[in-house]
């Protein structure tokens, strides 16, 4: 654990995670859609659901969504701001089994219509998890430099993505691999120390058999 | 859209053992004699070791924690109520007791008091805070800290010193034991910020490493068995008043540990103590609010 966050981060109360963890779901969710989000339909479960409102969460995940982070001040006013910029938000209840009692749904739709579905939890502290992207399990903290690719499921591409951060000098602290089945979609999460470079992301979006590129710089 | 997925994880471990690694409370007094320098230093290095900081990037961040605890604390506005619309006021009713001299509790305690309990409002009311461990236990360090300095003119310098010796503390309790309510109970809160107070303040008082420890030790063990029964779940009953309450119990722990009091529970059995106590400790106890204050008649009312 980072010395700094046990004396830290400054953050806007109540919680470390009904609030800061919330406010980074909502941030690395905005930025996993890429785009400024229009419209979010946000489903929350457990603890979330049941003691959100006194703690604060869904003003948290608001201002996340519009790029706040935990410090900052306006988290309170977060819905006034989204509703003053013409961006719709939602909430609900998220039917989940057996999912971090701290855990949500975020159902997003971005300005130029791309859309994705994003489960996360708070996990302690004002850490967090990034559990699912569009259906598909993944694990990552959104702390470090992250690489999302969907390939399809052939020979070649762990290596293609992994020579081009090593060309890059970037340097992998954590990898993800799976897929749907054999042969089909498969998806690689990589948590990396250093930010890559967007040439090498636009390369890796030309390569064959490659789907779709996510990249997140980090909180 | 959702797949049948097969899950392979791999996860590079790239720790270093470097030269001012601790994984204990006795590690930090070995490092502290070994390298014959103070425990805030040894707390710097292994930071800088660990996380890639240069010595400058470290004492900056940690000056920003400081400066961040002053903010909030000269910020603090009585007037505030949290979302459950009870929390927000008492900090102000300190203040003004305290300014009419009927302090029984001494000018250094009475002004921990205030200022913990403000603290912890400030946090409730949605305002910014340091989270020193965690954010209901956000108003014990700056409560003891921010006394101090404006009670014996400390430079920033040391205060900020003071800063690393808590967190070295809290980092040992954490990777040791729960910093945690929902994991050990609101002793691995109030308990752990209390300890990393204590630590601090006797530091700032003279006392040398095994001193300092002792403080943190005495301070934890008078902690442990502390559930975290919130009501309603949030951080106002009882998370706020017992920031005064770890705060004060930091300031005894300290004095008894500087008048060469020892503690007969070593400090790393005293933490290794509150990890076993953690563990035993009911589900209904860590932050469920499923027993204790939370399920009393009193706080049913709380929210109507």
């Amino acid at each position: 654990m980072d010395l700094f966050d046990i004396v830290g981060p400054v953050m806007v109360g109540p919680s470390s995670s009904h609030t800061a963890g919330a406010v980074r779901i909502g941030y690395v969710a905005g930025k996993l859609l890429g785009e400024d989000v229009r419209k979010a339909n946000i489903l929350l479960y457990g603890s979330f659901l049941a003691t959100g409102n006194g703690h604060g969460t869904k003003k948290a995940l608001a201002a996340g969504l519009l790029g706040m982070h935990p410090d900052d001040y306006r988290i309170a006013e977060s819905l006034q701001i989204a509703e003053s910029q013409g961006i719709e938000i939602t909430f609900g209840e998220a039917k989940l089994e057996e999912a971090h009692p701290n855990t949500v749904v975020l159902q997003l739709w971005g300005i130029t219509g791309k859309s994705i579905e994003v489960q996360a939890s708070s996990i302690g502290g004002s850490r967090i998890n990034i559990d699912k992207i569009d259906g598909i399990s993944t694990n990552f903290s959104g702390d470090h430099p992250t690489l999302i690719v969907h390939n399809l499921d052939q020979p070649g591409h762990v290596s293609e993505v992994t020579s081009m951060l090593a060309h890059k000098g970037v340097n992998i602290a954590t990898m993800q691999l799976y897929r749907s089945a054999k042969g089909q979609k498969a998806v690689m999460v990589l948590e990396c120390d250093q930010n890559i470079p967007e040439d090498g992301i636009s390369w890796l979006e030309h390569v064959e058999g490659v789907l779709k590129v996510t990249y997140f710089a980090g909180i | 859209m959702v797949f049948q997925t097969s899950h392979l994880l791999i996860h590079f471990r790239k720790e270093t053992y470097g030269m001012t690694e601790y994984h204990s409370l006795q590690d930090l007094q070995d490092l502290s004699a070994s390298t014959e320098k103070e425990i805030w230093e040894i707390v710097q290095l292994a930071d800088m070791e660990e996380s890639g900081r240069t010595a400058e990037q470290s004492y900056q961040k940690m000056l920003e924690m400081y400066q961040a605890m002053k903010e909030a604390d000269a910020s603090y506005d009585g007037s505030l109520r949290s979302a459950s619309k009870r929390a927000g006021g008492d900090g102000q009713k300190l203040q003004e007791y305290n300014e009419q001299q009927k302090n029984i509790c001494g000018p250094f305690v009475g002004k921990i008091m205030e200022k913990a309990i403000k603290m912890g409002e400030s946090n409730a009311c949605m305002r910014r805070i340091v989270a020193a461990p965690t954010a209901g236990s956000c108003g014990i360090l700056p409560a003891v800290l921010l006394s101090y300095a404006e009670d014996y003119r400390t430079s920033e310098e040391e205060m900020v010193h003071a800063l690393y010796i808590a967190a070295g503390i809290g980092k040992v309790i954490a990777e040791n034991a729960f910093i945690a309510g929902a994991a050990g109970g609101c002793q691995a809160e109030i308990g752990s910020a209390s300890a990393m107070a204590a630590a601090a303040l006797a530091w700032l008082q003279g006392g040398d490493s095994e001193t300092i420890l002792n403080a943190a030790a005495l301070s934890l063990k008078n902690m442990l068995g502390l559930t975290c029964d919130p009501v309603a779940g949030l951080v106002e009953v009882p998370c706020i008043k017992r920031n005064a309450y770890g705060a004060v119990n930091a300031a005894v722990s300290a004095q008894l540990s500087l008048s060469g009091i020892h503690s007969a529970i070593s400090p790393d059995d005293v933490i290794d103590s509150m990890r076993r106590t953690g563990n035993q400790m009911p589900a209904c106890l860590k932050e469920t609010s499923e027993g204790g204050l939370a399920v009393s008649d009193s706080a049913a009312e709380y929210l109507k």
